[in-house]
């Protein structure tokens, strides 16, 4: 039965006709399948990833010759023994996890005021300027950021530079722990700020009226009310900050001028410079299973904060 | 707190008086959300501001709670003037209009915090908490989560947390605004229960008028940020100050017409064909001959005398035509339409239930009533 023409405008004829080229393209029983063919991209992904980490894995097991600079046949547990007790690889990795440990500390100190001026402020200017200022770094990458800090700090840099003019000797600021600590700092304070002022955002501005009105100031309401309750995204922030600085490469590369390596400046050395592929796949290795231990404590002391799969809230 | 020297001192500095807001005006940007509100509130007095969505009543009450410092005069508390005075140094219990509980935090640890900001002796704080529990009868309660308790349950801990320090003066925002009628007019009377209990001075904030009238001890009605009238209940209902209150209050009908002359109190006028009486409305009644007037009156005050009522028993008889009928349950309402007062429309209620079938749109009838109930603005 066809309704009455002026019933039926035009634009609805089209979708009609859209609906039915769909109904013959992808028939109704293939749309059951559909969630399923949406994870294909990840499963693919997820199997090189792995894949990747088998080839790894085996490469691990083997040493170099260095007579044939060729792989050996045989396995064995030599490149992580090596990994393990040498002085040198022990102090990268205690190097790599403080610094992690201490710019995710003063990431987070940083962070937290930052994200909660750009959540709260009545002034819609001043909120747009935090949002750009926090999202102008992610235009210029890493590596050319590191390289301004090169020209801003360093020997003949601008810093020091100004200090000359106070007739002050110039200051050693590069190519130092703090240097590195300072870097990474800096390049992950967006990333922080981005996951915790979601969480702020979902706090109800009343909370902190009502903690007010019952007689908290700021700071008391700050530490009672705000902070337990932004607590999921401060530990998803914390995580996010936490690994991507232990695996950091380009920072301590650049502003620790060889003398700062982190873990992935050792595991590139071993790929690409002395060539010892075994070696430095036995790093890799003890990498992840340190990152995912350290992530795995982390979960089990905080919760899975906003990153929550299922349960984590009580 | 200490005493700064202020120039306006509160109208007499009389300690009966819990609050005193003296030409408060509060203003964003270009646009008033207070205009000069004044007026004192009795210790131990249950105060209702009423007044329709976006007229100002939340703000005047955050004003009174200490968020924001109003932009023109002076708020006092107990004869203190706080416009200084930072909100967590009031001794001010807030219940907001959605509660504002702490969610990660049980029942009794709400109740418990603003003890614990004020640095309550640590060992009494269990006992008092328990005694608050107990109070919003809520006892056995105290170490359920907020999400794990019901609509009306958590509106018992808000009430017992803005309680629970003793605060000179409680503030209620809307906090049942949310709830369903049952729920609703069970928590007004517990309300008003808790307060009479503890005797401590309330501002509660509405725009349901059955609440305050049922409530409170006086109401203030607010529109546009201005304070329309303040008087107790029954006062704001017989007398109410101008054509919004008499409107807002109450089912309310208006005749509109023209002044033909003023006598003391009884003013004349004609609408329609039709010369009408009423009495002057409002304090300082500005009505002279040849001006338009809007007269007032309540939906129960006129009679359908057709049928069983007497016409000489009114002063004013008028024919109507009923237009609808609306079936209300305990009573029916009917819109009339009067020809005779230039097509006016007018509510009239029937409780009779034998009548309440008795007329169907387009039944013409006859209604009546006394100029004493009509009041002309
Ligand atoms: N912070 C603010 N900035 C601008 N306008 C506001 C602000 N707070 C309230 N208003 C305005 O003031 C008026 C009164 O608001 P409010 O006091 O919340 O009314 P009510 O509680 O009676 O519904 C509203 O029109 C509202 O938009
Ligand atoms: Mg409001």
């Amino acid at each position: 039965m066809k309704p009455p023409r002026s019933a039926y405008p035009w634009h609805w004829r089209v979708l009609d006709v859209l609906e039915r080229v769909v109904e013959t393209a992808w028939p109704r029983r293939f749309t059951k399948g559909l969630p399923h063919a949406m994870l294909v991209p990840v499963v693919l992904l997820v199997a090189i990833l792995i894949a990747g980490l088998v080839e790894m894995l085996d490469s691990s097991f083997r040493v170099l010759d260095t007579n044939t600079f060729l792989m050996s046949d045989f396995y064995t547990l030599d490149n992580y023994r090596r990994a393990l007790t040498e002085n040198f690889f022990q102090s990268v990795a205690t190097r790599s996890f403080i610094a992690s440990f201490i710019v995710t500390a003063i990431t987070l100190v940083v962070a937290v005021p930052y994200a909660y001026l750009m959540v709260r402020t009545q002034s819609p200017a001043l909120r747009k300027f935090l949002l750009v200022a926090l999202f102008f770094p992610f235009f210029i990458g890493e590596v050319v950021r590191a390289y301004g800090w090169l020209i801003i700090l360093g020997n003949q840099g601008l810093v020091n530079e100004f200090l000359g003019l106070f007739g002050l000797s110039s200051v050693r600021l590069l190519y130092n722990y703090s240097a590195v600590i300072f870097g990474l700092v800096q390049y992950m304070l967006p990333f922080a700020v981005l996951m915790i002022a979601p969480a702020l955002t979902a706090i109800p501005e009343e909370l902190e009226a009502a903690a007010n009105s019952l007689g908290a100031n700021w700071i008391r309401t700050f530490r009672h009310v705000v902070l337990p309750l932004a607590r999921p995204g401060l530990v998803a922030g914390g995580l996010v900050v936490m690994t991507l600085s232990l695996t950091n490469f380009a920072i301590p590369a650049m502003l620790g001028g060889g003398s700062q390596d982190f873990m992935s400046n050792v595991i590139y050395d071993q790929f690409f410079r002395t060539s010892d592929q075994g070696l430095g796949s036995a790093l890799s290795i003890l990498l992840v299973i340190a990152g995912s231990i350290l992530v795995g404590i982390i979960f089990r002391l905080f919760g899975t904060g906003s990153l929550a799969i299922k349960g984590a809230r009580k | 707190m200490t005493l700064s020297s202020v120039d306006r001192e509160p109208a007499d500095a009389d300690p009966t008086i819990a609050v005193s807001v003296r030409n408060v005006g509060m203003r964003y940007g270009d646009f008033d959300a207070v205009k000069d509100a004044s007026f004192d509130l009795p210790k131990g007095k249950f105060l209702t501001i009423l007044g329709p969505s976006g007229s100002g009543k939340t703000t005047l009450l955050r004003l009174i709670a200490g968020f924001g410092e109003p932009t023109t005069g002076e708020i006092f508390i107990n004869g203190e003037p706080v416009n200084a005075v930072p909100a967590h140094r009031r001794a001010i219990g807030m219940v907001f209009q959605r509660l504002a509980l702490f969610p990660h935090m049980t029942a009794a640890q709400n109740i418990a915090f603003p003890l614990k900001m004020r640095r309550r002796d640590a060992r009494t704080i269990a006992d008092q908490v328990e005694r608050y529990l107990d109070l919003v009868k809520l006892g056995g309660y105290g170490g359920r989560r907020i999400d794990a308790l019901s609509g009306g349950q958590q509106q018992r801990v808000a009430i017992a947390r803005a309680l629970v320090f003793e605060p000179d003066l409680l503030l209620l925002d809307e906090p049942l605004a949310a709830l369903d009628v049952k729920l609703r007019e069970e928590m007004q009377l517990e309300f008003r229960r808790i307060q009479k209990e503890l005797g401590v001075t309330t501002i509660n904030v509405t725009h349901d008028q059955r609440e305050a009238l049922v409530v409170s001890d006086e109401v203030i009605v607010m529109n546009d940020g201005v304070i329309q009238q303040k008087a107790q209940p029954i006062l704001a209902y017989r007398k109410p100050e101008n054509a919004f209150v008499a409107n807002f209050i109450g089912v309310t009908n208006f005749v509109h017409g023209i002044v033909t002359g003023v006598d003391g109190g009884v003013v004349a006028f004609r609408s329609g064909g039709k010369d009408l009486r009423g009495i002057a409305g409002g304090s300082a009644p500005q009505l002279a001959e040849g001006a338009q007037c809007s007269a007032a009156i309540r939906a129960e005050q006129i009679r359908i005398v057709t049928g069983g009522e007497t016409p000489d028993r009114f002063e004013i008889v008028v024919e109507g035509v009923i237009a609808d009928t609306i079936f209300e349950g305990e009573r029916i309402v009917y819109e009339i339409t009067v020809p005779q007062l230039a097509e006016a429309s007018l509510r009239v209620f029937d409780h009779d239930p034998a009548a309440h079938t008795q007329f169907q749109p387009g039944a013409r009838i006859q209604l009546g009533w006394n100029s004493k109930d009509m009041h002309v603005f």
